[in-house]
């Protein structure tokens, strides 16, 4: 009895967890694609309209003694105030004419003005845009304007260390580990001009068949098809790297 | 396959047949291993308090006899005797049984006490690991089968890949992931699955060792008994 229960309450148990799991996948499981769209947020000036003031009416009490005397002046009284008033009325909507006009008017100027400061803002961002479209394509010109130098500038590179190593007869006392820098100075014929060591190997006379190399290279005719900005930027002094295996630029 | 449309139950009822496949054996096995979950935690849980229960009253120092007739009233009124109460009503009955006799043989009776017993035992034992192997296959084959599911439909956009020119992200993307959602039912239905096992696994032990030493304790108790006569 009880063991069929605990079955039956088994199974609710069950069956509530995996209805939830489905309905929690069908409901939170779509990605949001819902976009926020910004609304710029404007003050909106209004007039602020003054309520006319009632004009203060005085009251004359005045005790007469005749009760028809009284009735007059009241009649008069009663007359005068509605002519007053009559008057009052036409100066109002006189007056709230003129505000209208001035209301709207105020109102198309300020419109216009809104509109002219709408268009200067879109104006000024698209000049924005294309400037900073602009800055892009430079930008993009000279970083392939480096590529193309890093291109000619390596064969030149390898031209000259075929050269060198050609020239470079090395020495018995050569070790595997030695190595000796030096600065060749160049012209734009292509004509050696100096050679100095900037880091000695240690070893004099492998120093010496370095210095020889480069000075029996004497000149690189090659680099005289080059045009002048890459020699002033690259090869006007260059740094070699001589080691028994190999030398590196 | 629409691209806005990629929440996981659209990728569900578009996978393929076999993966389809997977998934609902691998929802089954997750449904029906609750049910086993809740069922067994429950079983345990009463097993645990009765045992605790009867100990206290078999301890307090209560007579033998009127605690035998209560159990059987008990049965009699159809409410089912629990693992513990059945072991000491099968011991307690057969050693009644035997006493009677007119020469009883302590040898015999004790023996024949203790093999009541222990068949009552072995009932229980068999009752406390009902459904643990369907939670131990659950938990270990499971992820397998998700695996299968998940490795299929990724062979499937793969393949669906090597025939388009131009191979996107896009072309191989929905297919992975209704693939993967595979591993991951699998992974659901295991994960609770071991946990309940490691669990009641341990929970059963330890209630067949608490009977067993039950049976043994109250095995000692009637010996004394029936040589202080």
């Amino acid at each position: 009895m009880s063991r069929i229960l605990s079955y039956v309450i088994g199974a609710m148990v069950s069956a509530v967890l995996h209805v939830g799991v489905i309905v929690a996948l069908w409901a939170n499981w779509q990605p949001s694609s819902e976009t926020v769209y910004l609304q710029p947020k404007y003050v909106v000036a209004e007039l602020v309209q003054l309520a006319p003031r009632a004009p203060a009416v005085s009251k004359e009490k005045k005790t007469s003694a005749t009760s028809d005397q009284l009735a007059r002046k009241k009649k008069r009284q009663l007359e005068e105030r509605k002519r007053k008033s009559r008057a009052d009325e036409l100066r109002k909507n006189a007056k709230k004419a003129a505000l209208a006009a001035r209301k709207k008017r105020e109102d198309e100027e300020r419109l216009a003005l809104e509109k002219r400061r709408l268009e200067e803002s879109r104006r000024v961002e698209r000049e924005q845009q294309q400037a900073e479209w602009e800055d892009m394509l430079t930008q993009k010109e000279a970083q392939m304007d480096a590529q193309e130098d890093q291109r000619a500038a390596n064969s030149y590179r390898q031209i000259i260390q075929q050269r060198l190593s050609e020239n470079w007869s090395r020495p018995p006392s050569a070790r595997r580990n030695m190595e000796a820098q030096v600065r060749i100075q160049l012209v734009p014929t292509g004509r050696v001009v100096g050679v100095n060591i900037i880091k000695s190997s240690g070893d004099a006379a492998f120093d010496r068949s370095v210095e020889q190399a480069v000075r029996k290279a004497h000149q690189f005719i090659e680099l005289q098809a080059m045009d002048s900005r890459l020699f002033e930027l690259k090869f006007r002094s260059v740094d070699v790297a001589f080691s028994p295996e190999d030398l590196r630029l | 396959m629409s691209e806005e449309n990629l929440s996981i139950l659209s990728l569900i009822i578009n996978a393929s047949m076999l993966v389809q496949a997977v998934m609902a054996i691998l929802f089954l096995a997750s449904a029906i291993s609750w049910v086993m979950i809740v069922q067994r935690g429950m079983y345990l849980s009463a097993a645990q308090r009765d045992f605790r229960q009867f100990e206290e009253t078999f301890w307090s120092g209560i007579d033998l006899n009127s605690l035998y007739r209560e159990i059987s009233e008990q049965q009699d009124e159809n409410v089912p005797p629990t693992g513990i109460e059945n072991i000491f009503r099968a011991g307690f009955g057969e050693f009644n049984r035997l006493v009677r006799l007119e020469k009883p043989d302590p040898d015999a009776v004790i023996e024949s006490t203790d093999r009541a017993m222990r068949i009552a035992l072995s009932r229980e034992e068999e009752s406390l690991g009902t459904h643990l192997p369907f939670l131990a296959s659950v938990a270990s084959v499971s992820p397998y089968i998700g695996l299968f599911g998940t490795v299929w439909g990724i062979m499937n956009s793969f393949r669906g890949l090597a025939m388009v020119q131009q191979a996107t992200l896009a072309t191989v993307a929905p297919g992975i992931s209704e693939a993967l959602i595979a591993t991951a039912m699998g992974l659901f239905a295991a994960i609770p699955a071991v946990i309940a096992y490691n669990r009641y696994a341990a929970l059963a032990e330890r209630m067949n060792t608490s009977y067993e030493t039950f049976a043994d304790e109250f095995s000692s108790i009637l010996y004394r008994q029936f040589h202080a006569r």
